[in-house]
């Protein structure tokens, strides 16, 4: 396993797919730094160890760009990269007529689309883990004083935890597109909508316990909530998992052949 | 291409192991392979026998089936009836130990465009678990690719792809090769070498070698022994030198009057065994006689004698009898 693992970090090198994924984690972080430049004006808002006051930019309240680009990046962008990646990565054999030989050394399958699902799940934590450090470098940069080492582990946890849900949320997207020729192509589009649909999940308190864009948040504790609904929410989450495994199963290269 | 030096790899130990365990006459033999897409039968009941330490040359036209009998032979496709052996075993559940004796080219070599020839190497030894650290750089230097050449993949030419394939499936120094038109996409000058490669390949490292082409000329050039594919079947399959053997010598001559000729030839040479090609060409089958006598015989009754002299006939004459079609390239 570790060889493949190996052999699939090789694999994505040079790789346009990796840079406009981490392009698209870096602007989905300066879109929201570029919102947040924006006055707010009401009544101060506490939530966890987060304060927006009246009359400051949103940018300038500790925690607020950590916090804020949360949502944006889950809703809008990175789930659809992560599914692209994991997807071009299970694809690209079929597409680069790389299965042959790899067949004939010969390399178990199971554990060739084990090892990039591994990669992706690994890809999916670096990605938050990436836009963390841009959150947190910004949010240095311009109170450091202000940032307690509370404030900042606990948005690690949040980002690490986002990274695992959002894996699991996707996955079966990831699982059933390499039916199709280039098929993660098709992996963005569906993964696009599924995670914008999450926005209008969110808004009903039952529904964003149960659709798994949203049960991220209660994962990763961006949402405060209950233990009873983070369970619910980590059930929905592995059930995604187990779909993926199953449809991964039933995933057979040599249809094509 | 340069000499050859493929490294020795750790799977040498095992290799003896498979190859002295297993008692064959043949290091490929199918018995009645026959392959269906639907109701077309692509490959129809395929008796083949590839001897170890020879060349074996898959001769047919495009679309005659040689990929699917490779691919099935590989394992790389499911076969519909009958039975591939290969070291003696059948590949079924012998995939383990059969794949590291095999290297092979199917159809166009793939790789990965967005690395190296030698990155996309290193990943296939690795994953080999080669452990000689020259593996790649001399498989590389057999073909006369460079070594650690930063150009991608997806820049290649076809004739650097398919130089690169080859490379890829001597790596691991493998017993058997199975090359479907290796030379696909090479100039006039790459075909030569390479054909001169395999046939080192052949000679200096007793490898056994199933190759397929269209190219008629290729096979003859290279093959030890020749299977005819046509249409699925195979419809002839012997060693070249017996092929040889049975293609006809004769006599041609070409003469002012055909009908005269052939009565003189009756009466005066006796022979019987002739045939008139067209009105001015004429076939003696009988090559014992002296070709300087019957111009004599013929000039002398007036006959005029355009020329005349031993013919054999060609691969490419025989693959038109046997086809019954138009021949090949």
């Amino acid at each position: 396993m570790q060889l493949l693992l190996w052999a699939e970090l090789q694999k994505i090198r040079r790789s346009n797919i990796v840079w406009i994924t981490i392009f698209a984690a870096i602007l989905i972080a300066a879109i929201v730094f570029t919102g947040g430049l924006d006055m707010y004006k009401g009544p101060d808002v506490h939530y966890g160890l987060k304060t927006v006051y009246d009359g400051s930019r949103y940018i300038d309240n500790a925690g607020w760009y950590m916090d804020e680009v949360q949502p944006w990046a889950t809703f809008f962008i990175l789930p659809a990269v992560i599914a692209l990646m994991g997807s071009y990565i299970i694809c690209r054999e079929e597409d680069d007529d790389t299965l042959k030989s790899l067949r004939l050394i010969p390399i178990n399958e199971a554990k060739l689309t084990a090892a990039k699902m591994i990669l992706t799940f690994a890809f999916s934590i670096f990605l938050y883990l990436l836009l963390f450090a841009v959150t947190f470098l910004a949010e240095a940069v311009l109170h450091f004083n202000s940032l307690s080492a509370e404030l900042v582990l606990s948005a690690l946890k949040e980002y690490f935890l986002d990274g695992v849900g959002v894996f699991f949320a996707v996955s079966p997207i990831i699982a059933f597109v390499p039916r199709m020729k280039k098929g993660y192509w098709p992996a963005l589009v569906f993964t696009e909508i599924y995670s914008v649909a999450g926005l209008f999940a969110g808004m009903s308190d039952v529904l964003k316990q149960f659709y798994p864009i949203t049960a991220v948040f209660n994962l990763s504790g961006y949402h405060l909530t209950s233990a009873g609904k983070i369970m619910m929410s980590m059930i929905i989450l592995l059930l995604c998992g187990c779909l993926s495994l199953f449809l991964l199963k039933d995933l057979k290269h040599s249809k094509k052949m | 291409m340069n000499n050859i030096n493929i490294a020795e790899t750790n799977q040498n130990s095992k290799k003896s192991r498979i190859t002295k365990a297993a008692n064959y006459d043949s290091v490929i033999k199918t018995k009645q392979l026959t392959k269906k897409y639907g109701d077309q039968r692509v490959v129809n009941s395929v008796n083949l026998h590839v001897k170890k330490g020879r060349i074996y040359g898959l001769l047919g036209r495009n679309g005659a089936g040689k990929t699917t009998i490779m691919k099935m032979i590989l394992g790389l496709t499911p076969i519909t009836s009958g039975q591939v052996d290969v070291f003696g075993q059948n590949i079924k559940g012998h995939e383990k130990s059969i794949y590291p004796h095999i290297g092979a080219i199917i159809e166009t070599p793939g790789f990965y465009p967005n690395l190296t020839g030698t990155e996309n190497l290193e990943i296939f030894a690795k994953l080999r678990e080669l452990n000689s650290p020259n593996a790649v750089k001399n498989a590389l230097e057999v073909v006369g690719l460079p070594y650690k050449d930063k150009k991608l993949f997806s820049k290649y030419s076809l004739g650097m792809k398919q130089r690169l394939g080859i490379a890829n499936a001597i790596l691991h120094n493998p017993e058997l090769l199975i090359l479907d038109e290796p030379t696909n996409g090479l100039d006039p000058i790459g075909i030569a070498e390479m054909r001169d490669f395999i046939k080192n390949l052949s000679v200096l490292h007793e490898k056994t070698i199933l190759i397929s082409s269209h190219i008629l000329s290729e096979i003859s050039l290279l093959a030890d022994d020749i299977g005819i594919l046509h249409r699925g079947v195979l419809l002839e399959e012997s060693s070249m030198s017996e092929l040889e053997r049975k293609n006809s010598k004769y006599i041609l001559m070409q003469v002012s009057d055909v009908q005269k000729a052939a009565l003189i030839l009756a009466k005066q040479f006796n022979i019987k065994n002739y045939a008139l090609k067209d009105n001015h060409t004429l076939h003696i089958y009988d090559t014992a006689l002296d070709v300087g006598e019957i111009n004599k015989a013929l000039v002398t009754q007036n006959i005029t004698v355009f020329s005349s002299g031993l013919c054999e006939d060609t691969l490419e004459d025989y693959f038109k009898k046997i086809t019954g079609g138009k021949g090949i390239a």
